[in-house]
């Protein structure tokens, strides 16, 4: 009963969807800043949820119809579940358990999986190349994420979230090491490539084709692929931060705050990248960046 | 279902169509997103695909070329929807109107597919960015 | 370029197509105006075209009340020239050798060509419609000058035959 509390209202649904579209909104708006707008008011992301679903599903002929509505709710529920193990751990409300720092970097992934299925299921050939597309963005930036996973996990001697948390408490955060700021760059690019956002958004890319892998979602099942992406935007900060910050709520907003900054900025100064140019960058400068800032780390610096 | 009706005229994504146009149109629904008529702050936003889309914005007088393309992407908007005739050629065909190709204005080609569509004409050649957000506006009121 | 050079351009014309073409004529210092029979028009443009060393700008075409009337337009950048070849296809045999056969250069405004005026292009590889919509009614030829908008209605489009 708990459980099921934790899950849907606090850490979980309730509470990650309605800071993720605040989130969404506070993008929108600090980007159409920096474009000298105005940007939308700040229940855009709320009023667009509620739009979907009032609009009709339509369901592709030659698609293959309940997979087609079962990825992205599937999508939808194991972000939720990433999210409450990880907000259990950071809020103190209960313990994880060892090795949770994975599971929630794998379930992370399955909203690519679920987004991959779609688009092969849709019966499209514009969506069959943005599939090509997002599975091997997939495979490049899983490998710099894995290795600085493992470096914090290896200095702080256990894989467990709680683990983490407490030796930044005790030993300071990693943040404020020469190790910490090169894995933490590393890691802004790969959370950037994971939410799809420029200069990463191949897979659905607007203006190339038609939408990409989300061509033929419409009506509710596109809400729940929305609201995915927009709870992913609360959870991969919420990462970041038990990984470089550590504990405590006043330093955790601010830590917030200056990662979607850092993610808006990056949004807004770079173009779309091919697909040889994002793998080249995450295989080879990034892991690079990713095995110095584990030599560092050896080397106590 | 009160609460989704009101967030639907929060938030219009438009898809834009040219069927048969001489461009000029299609370059000022461009300027609407630009800094100085800014449509985002309404909510509206520019889609690619015409699932996703609320409002077809189609210029153009239309073409025998153009008539089943068009007729195909009208069936494939999820309804409700609103169709936006802008510029003198999609009201009535504008100075093109007896010419052999072009088979009618956007509202009769549109009628012999769904006589209950709800359409809002923007005339003007082309039509100035403040009175194409000024019809999108009204038309927001029919739905 | 002076006179002597242009007349030089003339006179080696003449010499050159002495039994093929009706009349050749120089109105203005960089035009010339050749005047060739239907059944000839193809071998002096090929000749053009090929040895002469013209490029191929475009062709035109114009409803005379005798028949139809296709310009060919060259051009000689070197010598700074439009070379026109004009012949007149009557409508009693409203037929011309296809040039498309054997240089690609000329194959879509041939396609053109016959689909506006219904000039036939004899041997022509390729001859479906170019810029007219394929539900466009058969047998009615736009730019002729006794085709009046009313004579295509709505009712005459054929959409089947588009393929959507």
């Amino acid at each position: 009963m708990k459980l099921l509390f934790y899950y849907l209202v606090f850490p979980g649904f309730l509470f990650a969807s309605v800071i993720g579209l605040l989130t969404v909104w506070l993008d929108r708006k600090v980007s159409a800043r920096v474009q000298w707008r105005y940007g939308p008011p700040w229940y855009q992301g709320f009023a667009d949820i509620g739009k979907l679903l009032y609009k009709e599903v339509i369901i592709p002929e030659e698609a293959f119809g309940s997979g087609f509505i079962a990825a992205p709710l599937f999508g939808l529920a194991s972000v939720t579940l990433a999210i409450t193990i990880l907000c259990v751990s950071f809020f103190g409300i209960s313990e994880g358990f060892i090795g949770d720092i994975i599971v929630v970097w794998y379930l992370f992934a399955i909203p690519a999986i679920a987004l991959i299925y779609i688009g092969s299921t849709s019966g499209n050939p514009l969506s069959s190349v943005g599939v090509s597309r997002e599975i091997k963005l997939l495979l490049s930036y899983d490998l710099p994420m894995v290795i600085v996973i493992v470096i914090m996990a290896s200095k702080a001697g256990t894989f467990s979230i709680k683990g983490i948390m407490e030796w930044q408490m005790v030993n300071g955060s990693n943040i404020s090491n020469w190790y910490g700021i090169i894995a933490f760059v590393v890691a802004i690019f790969c959370v950037q490539a994971k939410l799809g956002r420029v200069p990463f958004d191949l897979a659905e890319a607007e203006t190339e084709l038609g939408s990409g892998i989300l061509l033929e979602l419409s009506g509710g099942v596109l809400a729940a692929y929305e609201l995915s992406k927009a709870m992913m935007l609360f959870g991969l900060p919420m990462f970041l931060i038990i990984l470089f910050w550590g504990k405590g709520i006043v330093g955790g907003v601010l830590m917030y705050l200056l990662i979607i900054v850092l993610l808006v900025l990056i949004k807004n100064t770079n173009p779309r990248v091919r697909i040889d140019h994002a793998m080249r960058f995450f295989w080879g400068w990034m892991s690079g960046a990713a095995v110095l800032a584990a030599i560092l780390a050896h080397l106590g610096v | 279902m009160n609460i989704l009706k009101k967030s639907f005229k929060k938030s219009i994504w438009v898809f834009h169509l040219s069927t048969a146009a001489c461009n000029n149109c299609d370059i000022e629904v461009l300027e609407l997103l630009t800094p100085r008529y800014d449509v985002e702050r309404f909510g509206i936003k520019l889609v690619g695909s015409p699932r996703h889309a609320d409002a077809l914005l189609v210029c153009g007088a239309v073409n025998a070329h153009a008539k089943p393309r068009f007729l195909e992407v009208y069936r494939q908007t999820p309804k409700p929807c609103l169709v936006v005739a802008f510029g003198s050629c999609g009201c009535s065909s504008g100075i093109f109107r007896d010419s052999y190709s072009i088979v009618g204005p956007v509202d009769k080609v549109l009628k012999e597919e769904d006589p209950d569509a709800k359409i809002v004409y923007i005339p003007g050649c082309p039509p100035k960015p403040e009175a194409m957000i000024e019809g999108i506006i009204k038309g927001l009121e029919v739905i | 370029m002076s006179k002597r050079e242009n007349g030089k351009v003339m006179k080696d014309l003449k010499k050159k197509l002495k039994k093929k073409i009706i009349d050749i004529a120089q109105p203005r210092e960089k035009r010339i105006y050749i005047r060739v029979e239907p059944e000839k028009t193809p071998e002096v443009v090929e000749y053009l075209f090929s040895k002469y060393k013209c490029k191929f700008c475009t062709a035109s075409g114009i409803d005379m009340r005798e028949g139809i009337e296709i310009i060919y337009h060259l051009a000689r950048e070197d010598k700074n020239m439009v070379i026109n070849v004009k012949t007149l296809v009557p409508y009693s045999k409203l037929e011309i050798e296809s040039i498309g056969r054997r240089i690609k250069a000329f194959r879509w405004i041939e396609r053109e060509i016959n689909e506006m005026f219904g000039v036939i292009f004899k041997g022509h590889p390729d001859m479906r419609r170019l810029i007219l919509p394929d539900s466009f009614p058969k047998g009615k030829y736009p730019l002729r000058k006794d085709f009046k908008n009313s004579d295509v209605t709505d009712e005459d489009y054929d959409y089947e035959r588009s393929g959507i």
